[in-house]
Order: C-alpha cells, then structure tokens, then sequence
C-alpha cells in the first residue's frame, strides 16, 4: 500500500487533531495501527531505537505531569496523546521520501518553494549533524576530555561540541545555498519532478479521514 | 607498543568490517596502513584509539587490554588525527585550539604555551595562532590537527590520511618533521595514506588491508618491490619502484635510481 505524499500529509494533520477529538480507545488503536505500520515498512534497529526514544520520552512527560500534580488517567492520555502525535510525523517519513512531501507542499499547499525546501533540508541535517557531533565528541575524547562521569558532565560535555557544530552547519547551509543556486533552484524545482497523482487507495483513506475527523458531528447519533 | 589480537569487527549495521586481525606494532617504528577504500584501515586505527571495540579478539596498548578504556584514557600515549580536519575543531583561535588538550590535561600553564609553541612551529602554522581555524585553507586545517594532537606530547601518533589536500611543500615539511620525531624522539607513527611515494619514502614498514583482511606486512621494499599483487589490493606501485622494478634494479628514491641507472649505462 504505497499512498501519495499528499494523504500522507493530510492523514498526519489529522490525526494530530483525531488525538483531542476521538475517546481513548481510538487513540489507542490508531497508536497500535502507527506501530504495525513503522515495523512493516520499516523494521530496522535504528527504528526500533526511535520508537523506544520516544517512549522513554513519553514516560518522562506522564511523569511530570504526575508530579505537577495531574490524576494518573489524565497523564496517560497526555503521554498517548504526544505519543500517537510523534508517531504520526514519523510514519510519514518512514513511508515518503522528503521530495516527494516538499512537492506536495509545492504543488497541493501552494507553499513557497523556499519554505517547503526549508523544511526538507531541516529534516536532511539531522543525521548529518548527528554524525558531525559524534566525531566531534570523538575528537574531544582523543585530546582527553572523558565523557565518564554523571549526566551533568555528559551534558557539558556537548555543551561545549555544540558551538562548532552550529558553526559547521551555517558553513554548510551556505555551501548548500551556493551549490543550489548554481544549479537553478527556484519556482520551477519541484515542478520538474513526475506528478505523482491520486490513487483510489488515496481516495479511500482521506474518506477515513474526513469521517474520522467528523466524529464530534456525529457521535450523537451512536447508540450509547 | 600496540598489539591486535585476533581482531573481528563489525559496526552496529551488522557489516563485518575486519576479520581475524593480529599485528604487532613495536615503539618506535614507523608503518604505514595500507589499502583500498573500505579496506578497514580507520576503523583498525580507530580500534587502537579506543574509539570503536572490537566484537571479538584484543587490542592491547603496552600489553594492557583497552576493552573498557575510552579514548582519553590514551590521550597521553597516543595521538589521534582524524580524516576530516573540520569536525575535530572545538576553539576559536588556533592557540586555543592547540592548546585544548594540554588544557584539559590540566597541564600548567607555562607547559601548555611551550607544548603549543613547539606545536604550531612543527606545522608551520607560527604567526596563525589569533587567527579562527575555520578560515584557514584545508592544508593548514589539516596541520593545525596534528598539532592538537602534538601538544600532548603522545609517544604514539596515528594520523589518518594527513597527506591528502596538502601542496608538495607542505606535504615534504610536515612529512620530514614526523621522521625526525620518529628518529630523534622514537615516536611510534601509524600513517594512513593513500601516497605510495610517502610510504616508500618515511615508512619502515606496511601493512595492507584489503576487504577487512591483513595480507601483507613488511618493508616497502619487499611489497612495491617483490612481486606482491600490490593492484589487486587497490595499491599503486610509486613511479620510481614501477621504473626500477622494470628495469631489474633496486632502488628505494629518486637518487638511487639515477644513480643505477647510471651505473648500468657506464656498464654498457
């Protein structure tokens, strides 16, 4: 089932609304259906790691949210809420190469050329810049610096990474900028690409959608 | 010394990268690690720094195992030149950044301005240090590395393709003040390299990597000179070894080999 970037988009925005609008329990099989869907296009260690990440993280949040003083059940839901809502941006990108979401931008949103490439190039410079400051950490450990130690030291110890990494990445970003403009980039980037049209799977999930995101209209009419 | 004993590696993808390594590096030799792209040469050199731990086998660092130790932990035995000279920048000025590991080190601070001068002087690199590293060309970048990791004074250098993005000046500078460290104050050099001239003329000894696997490890001599399959191991003879080895001679620089050249013509 491969949908356009354009559903793909959609069904992101919506379910970060489905998660305030729908009960608990359609919350909670949207987040097993995300789950299903990461390890069947994707069932690598690196996502596995991610999906974890986010648990740990979710955990946190309830355990904040637990300690300002919030009932159990209300942080549960908070945490499943971030929880369905991350995922959502994550099934995305696991299933759709970045062109083709800029495109959709582009092309159905009618978002400038230059904010759609922004987001695209945001989301490329993560591993980069992750793997820029694991060298760079590499390189301080080499010259003595240890990362043993509590998590404060570990904190500080990227602390002082990160001004050259900021650095490195705005050297970058103009090199990109220069290599981009030398090679056309403007108005006509996305539309050179092959239009990628709708599907009758398309169709059938943005119906999902609109039903799903209509549920507060028609709630009323389910038998109790 | 540093020793590799039966050394199986592979990163986190699952990809074996080094299979079955032992080799032996005594203080002060001077050995070039050779082999195609990809062969294994960083990943082995960062096996000796600690930066990486093998999945089976031992690296031992003067006979002791460094299985649980990090790289700073070495930093005073060993210096460490990475590929890339942008990513090891951590300052603002090429004295503070010479002077990072001495700093960190706690080193006092009379020491620190005579380590970092002697440095910056070695690399060529004296009347830069105000100067922000960013801003310097490649090849200075690439020297101002090696004198980060020259501060601390390491019995051990292992500087990985340091050569490259050098002009012949440089190369010949920097190459000729690593010989006389290795000579004078028996530092052990581990070089990196994909220059065969630099490996036929610093080197004492080789070892050649191909698809994770130690195949050859002795004298230059013996592998641009015997008839080891130096190409198939993506290796390129230097021209001066290609020319003698042509016309039956021995000859370790370009001197020597005029020099038996003109030998055989005044024969004839």
């Amino acid at each position: 089932m491969k949908l356009n970037a354009f559903t793909w988009i959609i069904v992101t925005l919506a379910v970060t609304a489905w998660v305030f609008i729908l009960p608990l329990e359609a919350v909670a099989t949207i987040l097993v259906l995300q789950l299903v869907l990461l390890l069947y296009f994707k069932r690598s260690k690196t996502m596995l790691a991610a999906i974890g990440g986010l648990a740990v993280f979710t955990g946190m949040m309830v355990l904040l949210q637990l300690l300002f003083g919030s009932p159990l059940n209300v942080s549960l839901f908070g945490g499943l809420r971030m929880l369905v809502m991350t995922l959502a941006f994550l099934c995305m990108l696991a299933t759709t190469r970045i062109q083709s979401i800029a495109k959709a931008l582009v092309d159905r949103f009618h978002l400038p050329v230059e904010y759609a490439f922004m987001l695209t190039a945001a989301l490329r410079f993560v591993p980069n810049f992750l793997e820029d400051s694991s060298i760079t950490l590499d390189a301080q450990s080499c010259r003595g610096y240890s990362n043993r130690g509590n998590a404060l030291k570990r904190l500080l110890s990227y602390v002082v990474v990160i001004r050259p990494l900021v650095m490195r990445a705005v050297a970058k970003s103009e090199t990109l900028a220069l290599s981009m403009e030398l090679r056309g980039f403007g108005a006509n980037t996305y539309k050179n690409m092959p239009k990628e049209e709708l599907t009758l799977t398309d169709f059938a999930v943005l119906v999902i959608v609109v039903v799903l995101s209509t549920y507060p209209f028609w709630k009323k009419f389910l038998p109790v | 010394m540093i020793e590799a004993k039966e050394i199986n590696f592979a990163y986190r993808r699952g990809i074996p990268v080094l299979f079955d390594i032992n080799c032996k590096i005594e203080d002060g030799e001077f050995v070039a690690l050779l082999g195609h792209n990809g062969s294994g040469k960083t990943t082995l050199s960062r096996l000796f720094m600690a930066l990486d731990h093998p999945r089976s086998g031992q690296i031992l660092v003067d006979g002791e195992d460094i299985i649980n130790y990090e790289p700073a932990d070495l930093a005073d035995k060993v210096g460490y030149v990475f590929q890339n000279p942008d990513l090891q920048i951590l300052a603002d000025t090429v004295y503070e950044e010479v002077a990072y590991g001495p700093r960190v080190k706690k080193l006092p601070e009379e020491n620190i301005k005579t380590n970092v001068k002697a440095a910056l002087q070695a690399m060529g690199l004296k009347g830069l240090e105000a100067k922000y590293p960013r801003i310097l060309s490649f090849g200075q970048k690439r020297r101002l590395g090696v004198a980060a990791a020259l501060a601390l004074n390491p019995r051990m250098l292992i500087l990985d393709e340091i050569t490259n993005g050098q002009d012949a000046a440089e190369q010949a500078a920097m190459m000729e003040y690593l010989k006389a460290l290795n000579e004078e104050k028996g530092t052990t050099i581990i070089l990196i390299t994909h220059d065969m001239n630099v490996v036929r003329k610093y080197a004492r000894r080789a070892i050649v990597l191909t698809d994770g696997r130690l195949v050859f490890s002795g004298t230059p001599e013996e592998l641009f000179e015997g008839d080891q399959p130096v190409e198939r191991w993506g290796l390129r003879r230097p021209v001066v070894s290609e020319l003698a080895s042509r016309l039956g001679v021995s000859a370790a620089s370009c001197e020597e080999f005029c020099e038996e050249v003109r030998k055989g013509g005044a024969a004839l």
